[in-house]
């Protein structure tokens, strides 16, 4: 039995990793609950958002912005601008043109669209093959509570994860456009006769979902200290991973499944032999065994087939 | 009849030149060539009526004629082995699209996993041989079974989930899959398995240079031939299957599980029977290919190959043998033949995917509606 500080520690780095995946997953869930598809470029655009928001601080920097103060809410608002109306256009170029053909069709088309943004990267941004060093702007230092180091970085991507969190459940339960998503993602024909713009309502999501996916993108690259082009790849499948463990379609399902995935994975390489390596098989395994179990996810609807 | 031979005769000849060609004045006549063709078939309507008919009233004829193409297609690349590799995993790719067609066409159970099948077929070869010390052709033989054996692991998970659940356990799959050959010491880890022995047949090696009489043919048009052989039976396995009953049956269980269930249909018997031939081929397929090479490593068979695969059967035509065949005699050779564009074909070719997915949403060849007699 592994000391109780250790499984406390994984599971406090867990925490930290699955708000990342939380804040990926519950865009792969909003999308699903109003369009009814899978936006598998979704991973790449938590790459691009963690380009845009690279770029943009080192534009603060050449212009002398270089507190995090003052340069970190510039950056996250531009990420998650940006990386929203990318969103909205992949959504308008490649998904809704097919959501009424079968998931096949849109299945490969985000996963073709999800190259095309990677290889953009790749070539588009100067020496886009190689990893990117992201600027520590995060507070350094930390304490220790019986036993299990807490840094104060980290407890800074915890705040920003969940205040963004916090943030999309406001703007669901609590305004008009939420209230408009919740429809759609109900019944868009009952929806739209009510009066719900059917298009803006998708595009309000699709750009909500994309900008939730910068701000997973930028704490990631201060997580890990540096962004690659191709970790939407990974990134996205954990997220759809998470979205389906939670149930598609249920935002608070979303970010349990990412909770989960993430402490899954630290516990998973703090106990076997090996594990930082072999901590996706675990994990990916578990996602398939819990999915044998429960094959709509903790949270996700019953579906009931009818004749 | 001779119409169709002609039009096949005029198709291989622009094919050939289009490979061919190296500098660019030769490569832009062929690219007219092609496009004239093109614009030809698309806008003059009689032209395009009587190929049609030509073609519907002599099918035997068009099969042999394209046949006969196919066996000659190495003596017209004899001077670049390169292009004779690039048509052989061509021919891989339509055993690998066919197997991946009963189960994601026919049947509705979508793999995204068909890279891990390859690599199973492939890492079996490896290690059989290497490994064991088996000889190429029994371990090619026997690697088939190892993908449907270790596709079993994926039975009760095929029944249980549907949908994007399917796809992301098939996708969860090739991560483990991935993970685990780049990280145990017995599949070599990131280096993979090398020096696999080539193809022996009677005491004939694969890495001889065949001769025709008097013209010499680069080694590759061995396995050319034997990829020939391979997806012309797998072609002709998977059209007998999709036209029988169980094809039938499957086809009614992808399209309303009750109904077909109500009809009598065994949902998990057919899935899995499908599953089962579909994982035989894709990994006889990714057996070949490492004979053919001589080494496997995990990036042979990740993720990105599976979206290749994929788009073969998609861009073709889903359900559609035919499809099946054109999709992958196109989507294969293309991007090479684009290498001078360096770090955009990857690029070009995900917005060519996108491109045809909005504006050919059902295939370049799309599944006929069943007749029944």
């Amino acid at each position: 039995m592994p000391p109780l500080e250790l499984l406390l520690q994984q599971t406090l780095n867990g925490v930290m990793l699955g708000v990342m995946y939380a804040l990926i997953a519950v865009g792969f869930t909003l999308f699903f609950g109003v369009l009814d598809v899978i936006h598998f470029s979704h991973g790449d655009i938590f790459m691009l958002g963690a380009f845009v928001g690279l770029s943009t601080l080192l534009g603060l920097a050449v212009v002398g912005l270089r507190t995090p103060l003052l340069a970190l809410p510039p950056a996250f608002a531009v990420a998650v601008l940006v990386t929203g109306l990318v969103g909205v256009g992949a959504e308008r170029v490649c998904v809704k043109p097919l959501a009424r053909s079968s998931p096949l069709m849109t299945l490969l088309a985000t996963l073709s669209l999800g190259l095309v943004l990677r290889e953009s990267v790749l070539i588009f941004y100067p020496r886009g093959a190689d990893p990117k060093p992201f600027p520590q702007l995060l507070p350094a230092g930390g304490f220790e509570v019986g036993g299990v180091a807490v840094r104060y970085e980290n407890l800074t991507i915890l705040a920003i994860g969940f205040a963004a969190m916090i943030g999309v459940d406001l703007v669901i339960r609590r305004t008009r456009m939420g209230a408009a998503i919740r429809a759609v993602a109900q019944d868009p024909e009952a929806a739209q006769m009510m009066g719900v713009n059917l298009d803006r309502t998708v595009d309000a999501t699709f750009f909500l979902g994309s900008g939730l996916a910068a701000v997973a993108g930028m704490l990631s690259g201060f997580y890990y200290g540096e962004i690659h082009f191709i970790m939407g790849i990974t990134g996205g499948v954990i997220g759809f991973s998470a979205a389906a463990i939670g149930g598609l379609g249920n935002v608070y399902g979303a970010i349990v499944g990412g909770l989960l995935f993430g402490v899954l994975q630290t516990t998973a390489a703090a106990l076997i032999p090996r594990g930082s390596e072999f901590r996706d098989v675990v994990a990916f395994a578990v996602v398939m065994l819990f999915l044998i179990f429960k094959p709509s996810g903790i949270l996700g609807e019953k579906s009931v087939e009818r004749v | 009849m001779l119409l169709v031979w002609l039009a096949e005769a005029v198709v291989f000849a622009l094919i050939v030149a289009g490979i061919l060609a190296e500098r660019p004045l030769a490569l832009a006549a062929a690219g007219v060539a092609i496009v004239v063709a093109g614009a030809l078939l698309r806008f003059v309507a009689p032209l395009r009526s009587a190929l049609v008919c030509a073609f519907a009233l002599h099918p035997t004829a068009a099969l042999l004629g394209g046949a006969a193409l196919a066996l000659v297609l190495p003596l017209a690349l004899r001077s670049s082995p390169y292009w004779t590799f690039v048509a052989t995993l061509a021919l891989l790719y339509v055993t690998i699209g066919q197997g991946l067609n009963l189960q994601i066409g026919t049947a509705g159970v979508i793999n995204l996993a068909g890279a891990a099948f390859a690599g199973l077929g492939g890492y079996s070869v490896g290690l059989l041989t290497v490994g064991a010390g088996w000889p190429s052709w029994l371990a090619v033989a026997a690697a088939p079974w190892v993908a449907v054996a270790v596709g079993a692991l994926l039975f009760v998970p095929i029944l249980k989930t549907r949908g994007h659940y399917l796809a992301l356990v098939t996708i969860a799959f090739v991560f483990i899959f991935n993970i685990l050959m780049n990280n145990l010491e017995f599949t070599g880890g990131p280096q993979g398995i090398k020096n696999i022995p080539t193809l022996r047949l009677g005491g004939y090696a694969f890495t001889a240079r065949p001769t025709l009489g008097v013209v010499e043919l680069p080694a590759h048009a061995n396995f050319y031939y034997a990829a020939l052989a391979t997806a012309f039976l797998a072609t002709g396995i998977l059209r007998r299957l999709h036209d029988s009953w169980l094809g039938l049956a499957l086809n009614t269980l992808r399209d309303d599980e009750i109904a077909a269930r109500c009809c009598g249909v065994s949902i998990a018997r057919e899935k899995l029977i499908a599953f089962s031939i579909g994982n035989f081929f894709i990994g006889l397929g990714g057996a070949l290919y490492a004979v053919m090479v001589g080494f496997v490593s995990p990036p042979d068979f990740d993720f990105g190959y599976s979206l290749i695969m994929l788009s073969v059967i998609i861009i073709g035509g889903v359900d559609s043998i035919g499809g099946v065949v054109l999709g992958a005699c196109l989507l294969v050779p293309l991007p090479e033949r684009f290498r001078f564009l360096h770090e955009y074909r990857l690029l070009l070719y995900g917005l060519v995917i996108v491109v045809m997915l909005l504006f050919r949403p059902r295939g370049l060849w799309p599944a006929g509606i069943r007749r029944y007699r």
